[in-house]
C-alpha cells in the first residue's frame, strides 16, 4: 500500500469516525426520532423521523453555512431507495432540507439519509431508527 | 223513570244503527270502492317498483363502483406502479405510496389493495397488511388471469379483511393492473356499502316521484270524473226504481180495478142467478127431471163461481196485509185441491213484516205456485213463510216434473225472473233449485230492517 492510498484509507476512517462518532441521537415531542451529526468537512447533518398520519415522516438537512452549494441526496427505507434528488444551499445558514413521507413497515424502520456536495465531493450520511 | 228507560234505550239503538249504517254506506260507495282499489293498486305498484328499482340501482350502483375502479385502475395506479413493487421492494412501495395513494383515496373508497399472483400483498393503504399473504379466491385469480372486473360483497370474516369494522359491510371490486416488470397484479378497491345504499337511494328517488306522481295525479283526475258518473247513475238508479214502482202501483191499480168490478158485476149476478135457479127448483110446479137440471145448472154456476172468485184472488188478493197473507196464500192454492194436489200453507211469525215485503211474498207465491200447477203437475204442494227479527223466508216446494234450471227453452220462470230486480230493490235473495223428476224448491229471503 503506497503512501497515497494509506492517507486516502486514514481519511475515509477519519470521515466515518467523524460522521459516527459525532452523531448524537435526540427525541423531541410526539415521538420524533433525530439524529444530527457533522460531515466529513464543516458541514452539519440532521435526520428526523416522525410520525405522519400512519407513515413516517422523514426529513434530512444539510448545512453547510455557504450559500449555492449543489448537493445530491438519497433516503434509502430498510436498504432500498426510496428517494433522491438535487438541491442547492440557501439562505444565511446555507442549508437545505429533503422531507419525504414513508411507508411504516412492520417492525422497526431504518431510514439512511446521504448527501454528496456535487463540487467538493464532501459526503454527509445519517441514519435513523423508527 | 220506568217510561223514559224504553225512550233511552230506543234512542240509543237508533244511534247506534246510525254508526253502523255510516261504514257500510261508505263501504258500498263506488267512489270509496275506487279510492280504496286505488289506493291498494298504488300500494302494490310502490312496493312492485321499488323491488325493481332496488334491483336497478343495485345494479348501477355497482356498475358505478367498477367504472370507478376500472378508472383509478387505468389512470391512476398502473402508470404509478414501480419497478420492484410486485417483489415487495420497500423503497418501491414508498414511492407508489407517495404517488398515488391521495389520488386513489376519492371519498367512496374505503381501502386499496394491490395483490401479486402468489396471493400476497405487495400494496395496501393498511400498511400492516403489505408482505402478508393470503389465499386468493376463484373470481380473484379468474380476473388476474384473463382481465376484466369483478364485484363482491366484502366477507368481513376473512384475515385480510379484519381491519375492516363497521355493521353495513363493503363492496369489493377488483381489476388486473401489470407492473413494469410484465407481472399481473390484483388491483381491488373497497366501497362502503352505506354509499353503495345512498348511490341506490339517488337512483330510486330520481324514479319515485314519476312513478307515484302518474299515478296520484292519474287517481286525482278520475277520481272526480267517477264521483259525478257514480252520482248519475244512483240519480238514473232512483229514477228506474221511482218507475218501477209506478208500473207496479198501476199493475196493482188496475188488478184492483178490474177484481173490484168483476166481483161487483158478474160475481154478483152470478150468485144472484145461482140462488134464483135454486128458487126455482124448489117451487111445486117443477117436475124431478126439470128439479134435477136446475140442480145441475146451479151447481154449474156455484163452480164457476168460486173459479171466478179464485181468479179474483190471483188478480188481486184481497187483504195483503200480514195478518191477511195465510188467507190469500189460501185462496191461492185453492185451485190446486180441486185438480187433486194437496196443497199446504203454513204461515209463522210475520206479524211484524211491513205490507211490501208481504206483497212480495205473496206475488213471489203466486208465480211459484202457478207455475208449479201449470208445468210441474205435482201431487204435492207445500207453501211455507217463516219469519225471525232478521228476516222472512217462503218457500214454494213441489214435487212435481222439475226442470233444468240453466235451460230456458219454455220460458216458464219468465215471471219469477220478471220479479228479480224488484226483489233485489226490496233487498231480498231468490233462489230456484230443480232438476228434471226432482221436483220444484223456490226460496225467497227478505232481510228485515
Amino acid at each position: 500500500m503506497n503512501l497515497k492510498k494509506q492517507s486516502m484509507a486514514v481519511a475515509a476512517v477519519a470521515l466515518t469516525l467523524g460522521v459516527t462518532v459525532t452523531a448524537v441521537p435526540a427525541y423531541a415531542n410526539d415521538g420524533d426520532v433525530i439524529r444530527e451529526g457533522s460531515c466529513a468537512r464543516s458541514t452539519d447533518w440532521k435526520l428526523k423521523a416522525s410520525p405522519e398520519n400512519g407513515r413516517i415522516e422523514v426529513e434530512g438537512e444539510v448545512d453547510s453555512n455557504r450559500r449555492r452549494q449543489t448537493w445530491r441526496w438519497t433516503m434509502r427505507h430498510n436498504g432500498s431507495l426510496s428517494a433522491r434528488g438535487t438541491r442547492v444551499t440557501r439562505g444565511r445558514s446555507g442549508s437545505f432540507e429533503a422531507r419525504r413521507v414513508m411507508v411504516n413497515m412492520k417492525g422497526k424502520d431504518l431510514f439512511v439519509f446521504r448527501a454528496r456536495n456535487v463540487r467538493s465531493g464532501e459526503v454527509c450520511r445519517g441514519f435513523v431508527r423508527f | 223513570m220506568s217510561r223514559i228507560r224504553p225512550l233511552l234505550t230506543s234512542l240509543g239503538g237508533i244511534l247506534k244503527a246510525r254508526m253502523l249504517e255510516v261504514p257500510v254506506r261508505l263501504i258500498r260507495n263506488p267512489v270509496a270502492q275506487f279510492l280504496a282499489a286505488g289506493a291498494l293498486v298504488v300500494t302494490v305498484i310502490i312496493i312492485a317498483t321499488g323491488r325493481l328499482s332496488e334491483q336497478a340501482a343495485n345494479d348501477e350502483a355497482v356498475a358505478d363502483s367498477l367504472a370507478t375502479t376500472q378508472v383509478l385502475a387505468r389512470s391512476v395506479a398502473e402508470p404509478a406502479i414501480p419497478r420492484g413493487l410486485v417483489s415487495g421492494d420497500t423503497g418501491a412501495i414508498d414511492r407508489f405510496d407517495r404517488a398515488a395513494l391521495e389520488r386513489l383515496r376519492v371519498d367512496k373508497v374505503k381501502r386499496i389493495k394491490i395483490w401479486n399472483s402468489e396471493g400476497q400483498i405487495v400494496y395496501s393503504d393498511q400498511t400492516d397488511l403489505i408482505g402478508q399473504q393470503f389465499d386468493l379466491g376463484d373470481d380473484e385469480l379468474t380476473v388476474l388471469k384473463h382481465g376484466d372486473s369483478n364485484a363482491a360483497v366484502s366477507d368481513l370474516s376473512r384475515p385480510e379483511n379484519r381491519f375492516e369494522i363497521g355493521p353495513d359491510g363493503l363492496l369489493e371490486v377488483y381489476t388486473r393492473v401489470w407492473s413494469p416488470e410484465g407481472e399481473p397484479l390484483l388491483f381491488e378497491v373497497y366501497y362502503s356499502a352505506d354509499d353503495v345504499a345512498a348511490r341506490k337511494k339517488e337512483i330510486f328517488d330520481a324514479f319515485r316521484p314519476i312513478t307515484l306522481g302518474g299515478l296520484v295525479v292519474l287517481l286525482a283526475l278520475t277520481t272526480p270524473l267517477l264521483w259525478v258518473l257514480t252520482r248519475r247513475l244512483a240519480a238514473s238508479g232512483r229514477d228506474r226504481e221511482r218507475l218501477l214502482r209506478a208500473a207496479v202501483e198501476a199493475s196493482a191499480a188496475e188488478r184492483r180495478r178490474i177484481a173490484r168490478d168483476l166481483h161487483d158485476g158478474v160475481v154478483q149476478d152470478l150468485a144472484g142467478t145461482t140462488f134464483a135457479l135454486s128458487a126455482t127448483a124448489r117451487t111445486l110446479d117443477v117436475g124431478p127431471d126439470e128439479t134435477r137440471k136446475l140442480d145441475e145448472m146451479s151447481g154449474s154456476l156455484r163452480s164457476s163461481m168460486r173459479s171466478l172468485r179464485s181468479l179474483l184472488v190471483e188478480i188481486y188478493p184481497p187483504d195483503l196485509h200480514s195478518h191477511g197473507l195465510t188467507a190469500a196464500l189460501d185462496d191461492l192454492v185453492a185451485p190446486a185441491a180441486g185438480d187433486g194436489v194437496q196443497a199446504t200453507v203454513e204461515v209463522t211469525h210475520v206479524e211484524d213484516v211491513e205490507d211490501d215485503v208481504v206483497a212480495l211474498i205473496w206475488r213471489v207465491a203466486q208465480e211459484a205456485v202457478r207455475n208449479a200447477l201449470r208445468h210441474g203437475h205435482p201431487t204435492v204442494l207445500d207453501v211455507f213463510v217463516s219469519g225471525n227479527t232478521d228476516s222472512v223466508v217462503l218457500e214454494v216446494i213441489d214435487n212435481g216434473r222439475g226442470f233444468v234450471p240453466t235451460e230456458n227453452t219454455t220460458g216458464a220462470h219468465f215471471g219469477l225472473r220478471g220479479l228479480r230486480d224488484l226483489i233485489k230493490e226490496i233487498g231480498g235473495t231468490l233462489d230456484v233449485r230443480s232438476a228434471p223428476g226432482e221436483g220444484t224448491a223456490v226460496r225467497l229471503e227478505v232481510s228485515l230492517p
